[in-house]
């Protein structure tokens, strides 16, 4: 169970670098409207929520300690805060719908938020990989930095 | 307070909510026992603060709350009880005893009796926002248990993680498993059958069932046998090509939409007016000279003008030479039969590559208008396949300066016609002005006239009664609007403003009749030749100042009223409400982050029908946090009311009309105009995104596959 919870930390981190995938996309569709971030909000407000839901599951089932669990249903937590800046954003923008700049003072921190879900995301897969082999390698250093994959 | 500030205050209320009770929770869990107790408080105070925001918002209409009211207020107010109930006493004693948890109580706050409660109580504060975002408007069973399943489980997980014995585990986790399946079968099994319906109806272009399964059924045919369905949604909506032989409608004859076509001839006294547009790809120089791929009517960005006058044959011959995903001509705000209205799927096929296709109508009514395709009309408008269509009342010989001013925002940069620059123009004063302002973008814009008093004299190509002086206003103009400006020209310049930002328009005083060509020489020097004018006039200075201040003109209060046919308490055939919002829906069978229209996308809405000669009512809702031009093609609407105010000035016939957040329209109009038409958000990516749906008369029917709108 707790290589199946690793294996949805990773699917979850990957779908967290893909949605940063997506928003370059998105930012660089010419011409730029709603449906240029379509893949983006179907990946950011479906699949990942849905992960971090099943792999937060995954979690408890795997009887994986509370804060781990905790750490796993993070992702979501933050994800909801993306949705929020951009609606919170939206209320600043003027009569036209046109950006001002408080709205866009808001809006920006899409992407800081966006990289704390990218971290929130690389802790948990790291922690579940450290649940599933318990055995960590001699130069466990190196996974602990990402940098290497050890061997199952 | 306004419904849309309601609604923010709302939003920010539910947030702190869920906020406070998952960081009493964590605070718990973490053993801050006075962080714990204050959050607590934090929490309770915020989830009654949010009983108030809900309430308050239910005084803008049910429609606003209904989510709220029916699942997310019971579900806070359950978790919050009993979060009140078990953590409450024991966040009390332990805040009480001084000194270090740790000592007197082994666990202080951080005992699962406390934490879990709490955490919980966060998890259904958040299910009212999740639902808000995800689900939207109406809130059903289905959905309802699927969050309930979500926030139990989440619930049963916290319980288990803070390291308590669960009892019953098993069996609760069955339940929420059982509650879980059961939402997501009652949320996904019938739009599911839909899809399948409508893909169906679109690819043999011979099952009827689509419409059957989309379509308000009315009451006058409830007690048709078995081939009822067959019977109403031909006329109803998707149609099929073997729809003559199987709709018949009881009691009305029936019509192809292939049949309702403009005349051949002009009425007497008429002319015919033949045109003949090339649609093609091009690259279209701006007049900066700044080069911009497009797709374009004629290589020209807006197309070749079209001009009539009232009364007159308009015979436009549309060819598609390269656009590869087809191309039709759509008159907007302009009722037409509908057969020549343009749409692809519905009253045509989409024009391709090498194909033709020839439009006639008579030029019935005088204003200002304008054409476009409505082939991936989202696409292609913004590319550049859109222009003007104006008719002159007969009679009336022009005189003056009139200027037909499309503005659209063209790779990035708001153009007014193909000017990227102020378009400058030499008027002699005296002359009396028009400027005929038409928004081709999928956003408003804002427009400022300074230099000169003027009056709004036309909206949506109808006149105004009584419309009074302007001076200091901003015009908030719908995607897809039109507002004509009139004045006569004064000794100082005069100039119009897009969005408080760009000059459009430059009028200086000098003599008339200067020409285009000369216009675009003047423009060569830009900036230092208007800038001589300003210092030269002592009305310089008003036509260089910030116009953003300026208040925005309310139209429901310009002119003075006027007999209208039918008002709010008339008696109305049929009565129709659309309640737009965000939501996850299948959007052409695509699951998607769909703009939604009563909880459902496009092909799913349900068509509107009605029958000819009906007074149909339309109540367009906006619950979501997007602008959206209402658009319904072959009629032009009397408004009613907006927020429940009937206009208290001119009477306002409009073909799109802005909903803006919170706002609710009440609009009319008489049934005379037989076929089938779309009713459409006309903020395009919208409707690409679901937010658009059919209005059918009684007895119509269409050959083509109808599964696509725009």
């Amino acid at each position: 169970m707790r290589k199946v919870y690793a294996a949805l930390a990773g699917l979850l981190l990957a779908a967290a670098v893909v949605q940063m995938y997506l928003a370059a996309v998105g930012a660089f569709d010419k011409p730029q409207d709603d449906s240029s971030f379509a893949l983006h909000t179907m990946n950011g407000m479906m699949v990942i929520p849905v992960l971090s839901l099943v792999a937060t599951a995954a979690a408890a089932a795997a009887r994986a300690p509370g804060r781990q669990i905790g750490l796993t249903v993070l992702p979501l937590g933050l994800v909801i805060v993306q949705s929020l800046i951009v609606a919170i954003g939206g209320l600043f923008d003027d009569s036209t719908g046109n950006t001002t700049p408080l709205s866009l003072a808001i809006l920006g921190l899409h992407a800081v938020n966006g990289m704390a879900v990218i971290g929130a995301c690389e802790l948990v897969f790291r922690r579940a990989r450290r649940l599933a082999w318990p055995k960590p390698e001699p130069r466990s250093q190196d996974a602990a930095e990402g940098s290497a994959v050890p061997a199952s | 307070m306004t419904t849309d500030r309601l609604m923010a205050l709302d939003l920010l209320v539910s947030v702190l909510t869920a906020a406070a009770w998952v960081s009493a929770g964590v605070a718990a869990a973490a053993r801050r026992t006075r962080t714990t107790a204050a959050l607590f408080a934090v929490a309770l105070v915020a989830s009654l603060a949010r009983v108030w925001s809900v309430l308050a918002l239910a005084g803008s209409g049910w429609w606003f709350v209904q989510e709220k009211v029916t699942v997310a207020l019971p579900l806070l107010f359950a978790a919050a009880a009993v979060a009140t109930a078990l953590a409450g006493p024991r966040v009390l004693r332990a805040a009480r005893r001084p000194g270090p948890p740790s000592g007197a109580v082994p666990h202080g706050v951080r005992t699962p009796a406390v934490v879990v409660p709490l955490l919980g109580a966060g998890y259904a504060a958040a299910a009212g926002l999740v639902q808000t975002f995800l689900v939207g408007y109406p809130a059903d069973p289905g959905t309802a248990l699927l969050l309930l399943a979500v926030v139990a489980g989440a619930v049963l997980v916290t319980w288990r993680a803070s390291g308590a014995s669960v009892p019953g585990l098993r069996t609760a986790t069955a339940a929420t498993a059982v509650a879980a399946v059961l939402g997501v079968t009652l949320t996904f099994v019938p739009a599911t059958e839909g899809t399948a319906a409508a893909a169906e109806g679109a690819a043999s272009a011979g099952a009827g069932a689509a419409g059957a399964a989309g379509s308000e059924t009315p009451s006058a045919h409830g007690d048709h046998p078995a081939s009822a369905d067959h019977s109403v949604s031909g006329p109803s909506s998707e149609g099929h090509s073997v729809s003559g032989a199987s709709a018949s409608v009881a009691g009305g004859p029936v019509r192809p939409v292939t049949a309702l076509r403009g005349p051949a001839v002009p009425p007497p006294g008429g002319a015919v007016r033949r045109f003949t547009l090339t649609a093609r790809t091009a690259t279209v120089t701006l007049s900066s000279g700044r080069k911009v791929a497009a797709w374009t009517f004629d290589g020209r960005v807006p197309g070749p003008p079209i001009t009539a006058v009232q009364g007159d044959l308009v015979e436009v011959r549309l060819r598609n030479a390269d656009i590869a995903s087809g191309v039709t001509l759509h008159w907007h705000g302009y009722d037409v039969p509908s057969g020549e209205d343009g749409v692809p799927g519905l009253t045509q096929e989409a024009v391709p590559p090498g194909g033709e296709f020839v439009y006639r109508f008579v030029a019935a009514q005088a204003g200002t208008y304008w054409y476009h395709t409505h082939e991936v009309s989202d696409l292609g408008v913004r590319m550049g396949l859109y222009g003007t269509l104006v008719v002159t009342p007969e009679g009336a010989a022009a005189t003056g300066v009139d200027l037909t001013l499309p503005v659209h925002t063209f790779a990035g940069t708001t153009v007014t016609g193909d000017h990227d620059q102020p378009l400058v123009r030499q008027v002699a004063p005296g002359t009396p002005v028009r400027l005929r302002l038409i928004n081709t973008d999928n956003t408003p814009h804002r427009f400022t006239l300074a230099g000169t008093p003027y009056r709004l004299v036309a909206v949506d190509g109808t006149d105004l009664t009584g419309p009074g002086t302007l001076g200091r206003a901003g015009l908030r103009l719908a995607a897809g609007g039109r507002y004509d400006l009139a004045f006569t020209m004064p000794a100082g310049p005069v100039v119009l403003r897009t969005d408080d930002r760009s000059d459009a328009v430059r009028l200086t005083p000098g003599p008339s009749g200067t020409g285009e060509g000369a216009a675009g020489t003047r423009t060569g020097d830009g900036g230092t030749g208007d800038g001589g004018t300003g210092d030269g006039t002592g009305g310089g200075s008003t036509t260089t100042a910030p116009t953003g201040d300026w208040p925005e003109l309310d139209l429901t209060r310009y002119g003075t009223p006027a007999p209208t046919p039918y008002t709010l308490r008339s008696r109305f055939d049929r009565d129709f409400t659309l309640v737009l919002d965000r939501g996850f829906a299948l959007a052409g069978g695509k699951p998607a982050y769909a703009h939604t229209v009563n909880g459902l996308a496009f092909p799913d809405i349900p068509t509107e029908v009605v029958r000819e000669g009906d007074l149909v009512r339309l109540t367009v809702v906006n619950r979501g946090r997007d602008t959206h031009p209402w658009h319904l093609h072959g009629h032009r609407v009397l408004v009613l009311s907006r927020d429940g105010r009937s206009p208290t000035g001119s009477p306002l016939w409009l073909d799109t009309f802005d909903v803006r957040p919170g706002e609710v329209w009440e609009v009319a109009f008489r049934a005379t105009n037989p076929g089938l038409w779309m009713n459409h958000c006309h903020n395009l990516s919208h409707a690409d995104l679901g937010m658009m749906l059919h209005l059918a008369y009684e007895g119509v029917t269409t050959p083509f596959h109808g599964a696509h709108g725009g």
